[in-house]
């Protein structure tokens, strides 16, 4: 644990950016190059460590080179998450998402799974940087299992939440990008605490992170009750990700609904955006959400 | 000589250790085969620096990675990858399985998260169960397993197209029949003809040359090979999974 | 005998001019002051049991820990000092979770075990920056129990970093009758429950307390359930078919 105490000792990032610069200098091949250590991967000591550009201000430089909303003609494009949505009710946690990650206006993938499954109690979501969610968050999946190994008891939604505050705000101002809600079930009952790459650590009911997140609460919002039954709050996620998928160009394509209950979560399904406008979640033909455009009649 | 110098306003320089040298990598899953194909054209800006510049390449008997975006850090990439899978040899005695080789890649670009590889990924395979895998990477490391993936320059002209003939988006099964969810290889290697074919007629850094490998699961049969010339056997080991490299010419101009 | 060794027991980095390291050997000498434990391999799964001493009627017995699980295809059983045994047990799970982490598929056994002897050996001085782990050998030896795609295996690991797999070990005080007794009884075609009786037996002759559910602790690794510690029911159950 103390490779721990040391790891969060400091926030500030240019010691971690001088100790990640002195780790290239010192060499590419360390000890774990020669010994059996080799193939254990670049963990072998537990923290990942990251190269990082020998220039004097190396965010200056991702910047430069990747954020697309500054220069769309930046060279790498990093994929981008868009509506996610979490809300906690009697019955257990819904959380909703899309799947669309878009690269600058070219839409990269239609099937991205944006909830991550940390474990089989606990959900992650992924909004802003794809590579950065998804790698944090398995990151956080197996100090969760070793939490559970050396403590003989599961995490606590929130101390998982806040390993992961706390992981993120050690790269504050580095250029990571990411909103997360951590999802769960623990001795509290239904937990939701959302993460962000800016350090905010909120514990909450109700939260819905992305582009789209405005299209979605105001859907979520007006039929959200504490007492909804199961049947009604997993349609209020689905219909609410649909509203998002709708109307902001960011997201869309499909919708992947899952439930978390006292045992653990559920995958409710996977709908298709378009299909949920026309046909509803049970393909019924004209049952969808969508509404006919009246122009035709008028003109 | 002060007056040779221009005196102007102070302009600032910045590090930019990147290139885009062009072309275009592609690869489609099947039932019980992969298909990883990209030209062999290498570009920066309009000037062609060669006409053989190879973008896929062998990792294991059931491993194809294919690398696409600025060539210098593509094949040091390559090159960091065949290192640590010969680590990995070593120190567990078996060769990577395809999921475990795309989690290392994801940690291997995520290590370089604040001075990215600017390389976008496709790993193409057969996984421990038998199935035919593909998998799509972003710069950073941000990966899926997918059916079809096209990246490079002309993605957004391969892309659409792999949609409506491997996904059949936008197209409706004739009354009583539904569409396939894997094709065979033979359909699949006249997609990723056609998919350069057109991909050469419509964007200027994509021809040449276009280098297929093609992995089978154990016991599943090579035809659809069979109407090629230019097919070479790549398998090492007779363990089941055989692997062809077939090399077709693309328009040069 | 400890006269003449005197000369050369002193250092961790000292061969003795017959080419041996005595303070490693002392380690491995502390093992025969453990409690006996006790490993058995079948083609079901691999059973791990411990004798807990309970010295005193006023120790919780419960609180005596000398399995451990590793991760859940992966558990250990160790006898010597058992303090030791934790930093040991947290480098393998730690290496194993990382492993997760890095290639998405479970540690198998054999590099589990190689880690864990990686560590054994980083004792002495330090190399310039290295974080040293510890100044002395590790007084501990382990068996690691596990499942992989090679099937169930059981390692045998002492504080030289030696490993060796073996269908069925014994450690501890007990070590040199129950090892003997195992090698009559152990066969092959061993079930899982045959397994875990046979243990019970080979425990119950080396042990001085009378045997019950108390004072041993029963584990299996099985591709079902992965690592599991029989509760006191379970163990019960075993104890009564002896």
């Amino acid at each position: 644990m103390n490779s721990f105490a040391n790891r969060f000792s400091t926030t500030d990032h240019l010691r971690e950016l001088k100790r990640a610069q002195a780790n290239i200098e010192d060499d590419e091949f360390s000890d774990a190059a020669w010994g059996s250590e080799a193939g254990f991967g670049s963990l072998a000591k537990g923290v990942p460590t990251f190269s990082v550009p020998a220039v004097p201000d190396p965010s200056a430089f991702l910047r430069l080179h990747t954020d697309d909303h500054a220069d769309p003609k930046c060279r790498i494009k990093i994929q981008h998450g868009t509506t996610t949505l979490a809300f906690r009710y009697k019955g257990g946690v819904i959380v909703a998402v899309d799947s669309r990650a878009t690269a600058g206006s070219y839409v990269a993938s239609g099937t991205v799974k944006k909830v991550i499954e940390i474990n089989p109690y606990l959900l992650g979501t992924m909004a802003g940087g794809a590579a950065d969610c998804q790698y944090w968050e398995t990151y956080l999946g197996i100090h969760c299992r070793l939490h559970e190994l050396r403590n003989r008891e599961r995490i606590s939604v929130s101390a998982a939440s806040k390993y992961l505050s706390n992981l993120v705000y050690s790269y504050k101002g580095m250029g990571l990008s990411m909103g997360t809600m951590i999802c769960g079930w623990d001795k509290t009952g239904p937990a939701i605490f959302y993460v962000d790459s800016d350090g905010t650590r909120l514990k909450g009911d109700l939260f819905s992170v992305g582009s789209g997140s405005t299209f979605a609460y105001g859907v979520l919002d007006q039929g959200y009750r504490w007492d909804l039954p199961d049947e009604e709050a997993q349609e209020l996620g689905r219909r609410s990700i649909y509203a998002a998928g709708h109307r902001d160009a960011f997201s869309g394509n499909t919708c992947n609904l899952y439930h978390v209950k006292e045992d653990g979560w559920h995958f409710i399904g996977n709908y298709d955006i378009s299909k949920l406008h026309y046909d509803g979640p049970d393909n019924v033909d004209g049952a969808g959400y969508g509404y006919d455009v009246r122009v035709g009649t008028r003109s | 000589m002060p007056d040779m110098v221009s005196i102007g306003q102070p302009q600032q320089r910045q590090f930019n250790p990147y290139s885009e040298n062009g072309g275009t990598i592609l690869a489609i899953a099947g039932a019980n085969f992969s298909v990883i194909a990209g030209d062999t054209r290498q570009s920066e800006g309009y000037n062609i620096q060669t006409r053989y510049a190879p973008k896929v390449f062998r990792l294991t008997d059931k491993a194809v990675l294919a690398v696409n975006g600025f060539a210098a850090d593509g094949s040091m990439f390559v090159k960091k990858v065949k290192q640590r899978l010969e680590w990995y040899r070593h120190a567990h005695a078996k060769d990577m399985p395809l999921r475990a080789i795309a989690r290392l890649i994801q940690t291997m670009l995520y290590s370089r998260r604040f001075f990215p590889y600017y390389v976008y990924n496709i790993l193409g395979g057969i996984e421990e169960d038998g199935s035919g895998a593909v998998y799509s990477f972003d710069p950073v490391g941000s990966y899926e397993r997918e059916s079809c993936r096209a990246a490079g320059a002309a993605q957004s002209l391969v892309q659409p197209f792999l949609d409506n003939q491997i996904y059949f988006k936008n197209q409706r099964p004739p009354p009583g029949t539904s569409n396939p969810t894997h094709l065979p290889l033979h359909e699949v290697l006249s997609l990723v003809i056609d998919s350069f074919t057109s991909a050469t007629e419509r964007h200027i850094e994509v021809g040449d040359g276009l280098e297929i490998f093609v992995v089978l699961a154990k016991g599943s049969t090579t035809q659809g090979l069979e109407n090629f010339a230019n097919v070479q056997e790549m398998t090492q080991t007779r363990e089941g999974e055989r692997m062809f490299n077939i090399r077709r010419n693309l328009k040069r101009d | 005998m400890f006269l003449t060794r005197s000369e050369y027991d002193r250092g961790v980095n000292t061969f003795s001019p017959e080419g041996r390291l005595f303070q490693v050997e002392y380690a491995i000498e502390a093992i025969k002051l453990g409690s006996t434990t006790l490993g058995i391999r079948t083609d079901q799964g691999v059973v791990l049991a411990v004798e807990k001493r309970v010295q005193s009627p006023l120790i919780e017995s419960s609180s005596i820990e000398k399995i451990m699980e590793i991760d859940r295809h992966l558990g250990c059983a160790m006898s010597g000092l058992t303090a030791d045994a934790r930093t040991m047990i947290d480098h393998a799970r730690v290496t194993a979770q990382n492993h997760s982490f890095t290639y998405d598929e479970k540690i198998k056994v054999e590099s589990v075990t190689q880690a864990v002897c990686d560590l054994a050996l980083r004792f002495g001085e330090s190399v310039h920056d290295e974080d040293a782990m510890m100044s002395r050998p590790f007084g501990v030896a382990l068996l690691i129990a596990g499942i992989d795609e090679v099937g169930p295996q059981l390692y045998h690991t002492d504080p030289s970093g030696t490993f060796v797999r073996y269908q069925a070990k014994a450690i501890g005080s007990g070590s040199e009758a129950a090892q003997a007794e195992l090698q009559e009884k152990w066969y092959s075609q061993m079930t899982l429950q045959e397994a875990n009786i046979l243990a019970m037996r080979v425990l119950k002759q080396v042990m001085e307390e009378k045997l019950d559910q108390h004072n041993v602790q029963l584990a299996q690794v099985t591709p079902q359930k992965g690592f599991e510690i029989l509760d006191e029911t379970s163990l019960k159950a075993v104890i009564d078919q002896m």
